[in-house]
């Protein structure tokens, strides 16, 4: 699904985030990237999703080789890839319901689609009492379940989340793991960028490890 | 995947008019910057179209005045041997009947001065207007000097001074109006892409944000181009209503020497028209310009 040989990127003034990262991620595959604070981990995913182009190195993505994303393609690669932002990144002036819409609206899903699916996504994420309420209205957990139903709504065939349980309490990162988990099940690849390692030793999954933007385990 | 481009148009339209909804203040702030904006060149527009106007009208005035000798032609075949000189518009006969009953016009109260005048000393004459192209201080001497060379003409009249402070006027008028024109339109349009540009830079996330879930450039930039277009016509809209209330505010105090600064040079339809078409492309193009340095995420 995503392979990635002897990737690099440097930011200006020459600053390292990423060196020669060589990477692959199975089609369905559960995948936990892991390291410190500015071990290069969101700079990773960034690149995954074309939003980062890589100084050096190729990128796979469902078969296509991009040394760099072609800015008309971005949309159509997006959306087939659901994003979790680390800050959420939702609209602050929309309610949780348009807010989780946006991403099938983006598509062209008729209305009444958009509806339905939104409806049944909230449901899943537990939200369906907020639908009406605007972001600033939740709290910080219930905002990371909006930015996963915005991900997740439109069934995507991989789904990056970059700490998603960052300001979450032990009890609400594991119902959010196992969100991902749910979705996973049903075939969708999943990469989880995060730092904390009671999660990663409670689910055993595939883990790959950054320390300076270098990959220490694969 | 790509469902449906008919559902794309919906999404649009109710984004922007959602969006209009939500942002009524910086709506208004922006109409109303562009309102004052267009007037303040519109008004501008105005005095020049007007002053334009009269300056032409003193250039129609009569230029050149042909007096005659007594019996020497007849008016008309005189009149063609003046309608032959190159840069001759019309010429105007003013018998020497005419001539003597405008003098006692003019001399109205004083008719005693005309008193033992028996016979009529006022030559007769030719009021002569030249054609647009020969309306400069060289092109009218060449006129006068052929008209000289008539051998029925007694004397040939024009005031050269009057032609040349005409001339000097409407040439320095004519460059100063494209010097300030060219300032108000460039401050105007500085004004303008500002407004829109903070406009536009306080949604940057919410760009940023839909192009992150997958929109398209043309998704993104829709709902702005339409928001700009109904900024500009309220704009448009607004600088009429402001030109048309100071106007009415101010009709009966001017005085009547500068009442042709009042007159309105296009048919109000299409001064209303061209306000609001100039708002509208304003408007759009303020909103493209302005967001697409956004739109590269």
């Amino acid at each position: 699904m995503i392979q990635m040989f002897h990737v690099s990127k440097s930011y200006e003034g020459g600053v390292p985030a990423l060196a020669d990262i060589t990477l692959k991620i199975g089609k369905g595959e559960f995948l936990f990237i892991t390291g410190p604070s500015g071990a290069g981990k969101s700079t990773l995913l960034k690149i995954m999703f074309g939003s980062e182009p890589p100084t050096q190195g190729q990128l796979i993505l469902d078969g296509r080789n991009y040394i760099k994303i072609p800015q008309p393609e971005l949309p159509a690669l997006r959306r087939r890839i659901g994003f979790v932002f680390q800050d959420f990144k939702l609209l602050p002036n929309k309610s949780v319901f348009d807010n989780v819409a946006l991403s099938l609206k983006v598509m062209g899903i008729p209305p009444s689609d958009v509806k339905r699916r939104v409806a049944r996504m909230l449901t899943y994420v537990k939200l369906q009492h907020r639908a009406n309420f605007k972001p600033l209205q939740l709290s910080g957990g219930e905002q990371q379940r909006v930015a996963i139903a915005r991900a997740m709504v439109k069934d995507p065939a991989i789904i990056l989340a970059d700490e998603p349980t960052g300001n979450l309490d032990p009890e609400l990162s594991v119902q959010i793991i196992e969100l991902f988990k749910e979705v996973n099940s049903r075939g969708t690849t999943v990469v989880i960028a995060t730092h904390d390692k009671a999660l990663i030793e409670k689910y055993a999954r595939r883990t790959i490890a950054l320390e300076g933007g270098r990959l220490v385990n694969a | 995947m790509r469902k449906s481009g008919s559902a794309d148009f919906v999404y649009i339209i109710s984004d922007a008019l959602s969006s209009l909804k939500e942002s009524k203040g910086t709506t208004a702030l922006t109409s109303l910057t562009l309102g004052f904006s267009l007037a303040i060149f519109s008004l501008f527009v105005f005095v020049i179209s007007n002053l334009n106007g009269v300056m032409e009208g003193w250039g129609e005035k009569t230029q050149i005045v042909v007096y005659v000798k007594d019996n020497v032609s007849s008016a008309e075949a005189m009149k063609d041997s003046i309608m032959k000189v190159a840069g001759v518009r019309g010429a105007e006969f003013v018998s020497k009947e005419k001539a003597l009953s405008e003098l006692k016009g003019a001399l109205k109260g004083y008719e005693g001065i005309l008193e033992g005048v028996d016979a009529n000393p006022l030559p007769a004459s030719f009021e002569i207007k030249v054609l647009e192209e020969n309306n400069s201080p060289e092109g009218i001497a060449k006129v006068v000097g052929e008209l000289k060379a008539r051998d029925w003409a007694e004397d040939v009249q024009y005031s050269r001074e009057w032609v040349e402070k005409l001339a000097s006027f409407i040439k320095f008028m004519k460059i100063a109006a494209i010097g300030v024109g060219v300032f108000l339109g460039a401050a105007t349009l500085f004004i303008m892409s500002n407004t829109i540009r903070l406009a536009v830079y306080a949604r940057r996330s919410e760009i940023e944000i839909m192009k992150l879930v997958g929109a398209s450039d043309m998704y993104v930039r829709a709902p702005f181009v339409i928001e700009g277009a109904v900024q500009g016509l309220f704009g448009g809209i607004l600088a009429f209503a402001i030109l048309a209330a100071g106007r009415a505010a101010i009709i009966g105090q001017v005085p009547s020497y500068l009442a042709f600064a009042l007159e309105m040079p296009f048919p109000v339809p299409v001064f209303l028209l061209a306000l609001i078409m100039a708002g509208v492309v304003m408007g759009v193009a303020g909103s493209l310009i302005s967001m697409n340095r956004f739109l590269d995420v």
